[in-house]
C-alpha cells in the first residue's frame, strides 16, 4: 500500500527511506511532484535521518539537483542526515561536474549508506 | 449458472428453456425470467437445447439464432417437426437486420419474434400472451404459403395462427423500435442543443485563450529581447583576442547566457553561465545574473567598481562568485541555481584568473600543437550552498593558445540512444579544427553536438565560446 505516486518510502528506525519510482526525472511536473511527495513524507518530522535511493533513475535534469539541494538544506537545518545511494555512474557524472558530490554524502548501496548513520 | 441448471418454477410459473450461446446474456435472462417466478434451463446452443427439451418437455422455448453446433432456426425446425415438442411456443430472439429473417424464421415454425437488444420485461410479456393462446395440437391449416419479398418469392411451410402471431410480433417490435426512436431523437435534440451551447461557450473560451496567448507570446518576445541583450555586442572587438561564439537555446527562453568584454584597459573579462532548468522562471534568474556581471560601472555591477580617486577597480572572479553566491541566497531556496565560469584575461600578460561555480572545465588548445587540456575549478554551484568561498585558479596562456569556455548541453547533449557526447568527442573534435579559423572551429563543435543528437535536436541549451589570444 504505497500512498505516493513518485517515490516509494519505507522506514528504518527513524530513517526515512525513499526509492524514486520515475526511470527519468527531467519534466518540471515530475520534479514538481517529487518535490510535493518528498514534502509530504518528511511531514512534521524536525530534521530527519533520510535515505535516497536512485537505483532506478536512469536519467536525471539539473533541476533535481536544486531539489536535492533544497531537501539537503532542510534537513540539515533540522540537524538531520541526508544520504544518497545507487546513483549510476552517468548521473554520478552529473554530481561530479558541478562539484556536487562534494557536497552530498554518496554511498554504493542502500546497506553501505545505512551503515553511515550510526 | 451451469447448463440446464434448474430453477425451480413457484406457482404460476412456467418451464423455461433457453438457447443462448452468450454467457452474459443468458444469464441477464435467466435473472429475469427467475424473479418473474419461472423456471429456467440454459443451453449454449440448438443443439444441446434439443437434448433438453426432449429429457423434459419445456413450456416455452427463447432461442437465440447465431449459435454454434446448431443454429436457433435449425433448433426451432428441429422442434417443430418433433411430434411431442411442435406445440412448445417458440421465440426467436433476432436482431432483424435483414428482413429475410422473418422468412427463414416463419420457414423454421417460430411463433414470436422479440428483437435485440430487448427489455427483460418486453420478452416476458411476450412469452404470457403466447402462452395464453395455446397452439392446437394439429394445426389444420398448415400449408405450404407463397410469399415475396424483396422481388424474390420463398414457398414456406407454416400454419394460420403462427402466420398470424409472426405478423403481430413484427408488427409490435416495429412499434418498439421506433418508439424507441421517437425517445432516442428527443434526445438527441436535447443533446444538440446542449451541444450548440456548449460550443458558444468553448468559443468564447478559445477566443479568451487565443488574447492570453498572444499576450504571453509579447511577453515572452520581450524577455527573449532582454535576454538576448545579455550576450555579447555584435561589434565586441578587443586588441589582442580573436573571439567566437555559439548560443542555441533549446526553448524559446534559456537558462545559458555568455558574454566577453573589456573591464579596463588591460583586462578582459569572459563567462559562460547556465541556470538550471529550461523558461520563463530560469530566464528570469538569468536576466537577473546578468545585472550583475556587467562591465560597465554601476550599483549593480560586481566586476568593476571605481575608486575614491576615479580609477577602475576589476574585481578578482573569486570575489564575484562568492558575492554572487551570497546575493542569490534567500531565506527560503527555490531550488534555482546557476554554474558559472568567469575569468579575468590580463591582455598583455595572457594571464588568465578563472573560478567556477559547478561548471565544466574550460578547454584550452596549445597553439604549439601539444595535446588538448581541461582546466577546471573547484566550487559550488552559485546560490546552492551558503557562505562559500570561492577559490580561484590561475592559467597562464601562451601566444596563440585558444581557449573554450561551454555549457553541460555541449558534453550532456544526448544521441537517440541516451548516450552523452561526452568530453572526449568535444575535444576531438575541437583538436580535429585546431587549424581552421576560429569562428569554423567553433561553428564545428556546435555543428558535431547538433549532429550527435539528430533526428530530436539538443534538449539543453547550447553554449560555446571561443578565445584565441593572440598578443
Amino acid at each position: 500500500m504505497d500512498q505516493y505516486r513518485r517515490i516509494q518510502t519505507g522506514k528504518k528506525g527513524d530513517i526515512l527511506m525513499v526509492l524514486f519510482k520515475d526511470k527519468k526525472i527531467l519534466d518540471d511536473t515530475v520534479l514538481d511532484e517529487i518535490r510535493a511527495e518528498l514534502t509530504q513524507f518528511i511531514g512534521k518530522a524536525s530534521g530527519p535521518d533520510m535515505l535516497l535511493d536512485f537505483s532506478g533513475v536512469e536519467f536525471m535534469s539539473s533541476a533535481m539537483l536544486g531539489l536535492l539541494g533544497q531537501l539537503h538544506r532542510k534537513i540539515s537545518a533540522g540537524k538531520g542526515r541526508l544520504r544518497m545511494c545507487g546513483i549510476r555512474p552517468e548521473i554520478f557524472q552529473v554530481f561530479k561536474l558541478t562539484n556536487l558530490d562534494k557536497l552530498f554524502s554518496i554511498h554504493k548501496d542502500a546497506p553501505a549508506a545505512l551503515a553511515t548513520f550510526t | 449458472m451451469a447448463q440446464g441448471s434448474d430453477s425451480g418454477a413457484t406457482p404460476g410459473g412456467v418451464d423455461v428453456l433457453i438457447a443462448e450461446d452468450s454467457r452474459m446474456q443468458a444469464r441477464i435472462l435467466q435473472r429475469a425470467l427467475t424473479e418473474a417466478g419461472h423456471a429456467v434451463r440454459w443451453a449454449e446452443n440448438g443443439a444441446a437445447a434439443l437434448a433438453l427439451a426432449r429429457e423434459r418437455r419445456p413450456d416455452i422455448i427463447v432461442s437465440d439464432i447465431e449459435m454454434p453446433e446448431m443454429t436457433g432456426y435449425e433448433f426451432c425446425k428441429a422442434v417443430k417437426t418433433d411430434a411431442s415438442l411442435r406445440t412448445v411456443p417458440f421465440i426467436l430472439l433476432s436482431t432483424l437486420s435483414d428482413p429475410i429473417d422473418i422468412i427463414r424464421g416463419l420457414d423454421a415454425g417460430a411463433d414470436n419474434y422479440v428483437t435485440k437488444p430487448y427489455e427483460p420485461a418486453y420478452l416476458l410479456g411476450r412469452m404470457q400472451s403466447l402462452l395464453a393462446t395455446p397452439l392446437g395440437v394439429d394445426d389444420a391449416d398448415a400449408g405450404m404459403l407463397e410469399v415475396t419479398l424483396a422481388g424474390q418469392t420463398f414457398r414456406v411451410r407454416a400454419g394460420r395462427q403462427q402466420v398470424l402471431n409472426l405478423l403481430v410480433s413484427t408488427f409490435e417490435n416495429a412499434v418498439a423500435k421506433n418508439q424507441e426512436l421517437v425517445v432516442a431523437n428527443q434526445e438527441l435534440s436535447v443533446a444538440r442543443d446542449s451541444l450548440q451551447r456548449s460550443n458558444e461557450e468553448l468559443s468564447t473560451l478559445n477566443a479568451e485563450i487565443s488574447r492570453i496567448n498572444a499576450h504571453m507570446v509579447r511577453d515572452l518576445e520581450a524577455a527573449a529581447k532582454v535576454q538576448r541583450s545579455l550576450l555579447p555586442a555584435n561589434d565586441v572587438s578587443i586588441p589582442s583576442l580573436e573571439l567566437a561564439w555559439k548560443y542555441v537555446p533549446c526553448q524559446g527562453l534559456a537558462g545559458d547566457f555568455l558574454n566577453v568584454f573589456r573591464l579596463d584597459d588591460e583586462h578582459a573579462g569572459l563567462f559562460v553561465v547556465d541556470v538550471s532548468g529550461h523558461g520563463v522562471p530560469s530566464s528570469l534568474m538569468a536576466v537577473t545574473v546578468g545585472r550583475f556581471l556587467t562591465p560597465k560601472v554601476s550599483d549593480s555591477s560586481l566586476l568593476v567598481r571605481q575608486t575614491a580617486d576615479g580609477r577602475l577597480m576589476v574585481a578578482p572572479p573569486a570575489e564575484v562568485a562568492t558575492q554572487l553566491n551570497h546575493l542569490f541566497q534567500a531565506d527560503e531556496f527555490s531550488g534555482l541555481y546557476f554554474t558559472m565560469l568567469y575569468g579575468v584575461l590580463h591582455l598583455p600578460s595572457g594571464r588568465l584568473d578563472y573560478v567556477s561555480g559547478g561548471h565544466p572545465a574550460l578547454l584550452r588548445v596549445p597553439a604549439g600543437g601539444g595535446a588538448l587540456e581541461f582546466h577546471g575549478a573547484e566550487g559550488f554551484p552559485i546560490a546552492f550552498v551558503p557562505d562559500v568561498e570561492y577559490q580561484q585558479v590561475t592559467l597562464q596562456l601562451q601566444p596563440g593558445d585558444r581557449i573554450y569556455l561551454y555549457s553541460d548541453g555541449v558534453p550532456e547533449a544526448m544521441n537517440k540512444d541516451q548516450e552523452p557526447y561526452g568530453e572526449q568527442a568535444m575535444a576531438d573534435c575541437v583538436a580535429a579544427g585546431r587549424s581552421q579559423p576560429l569562428d569554423t572551429s567553433v561553428s564545428g563543435l556546435l555543428a558535431a553536438v547538433e549532429q550527435w543528437c539528430v533526428p530530436v535536436g539538443p534538449l539543453d541549451d547550447v553554449t560555446i565560446l571561443g578565445v584565441a589570444w593572440r598578443p
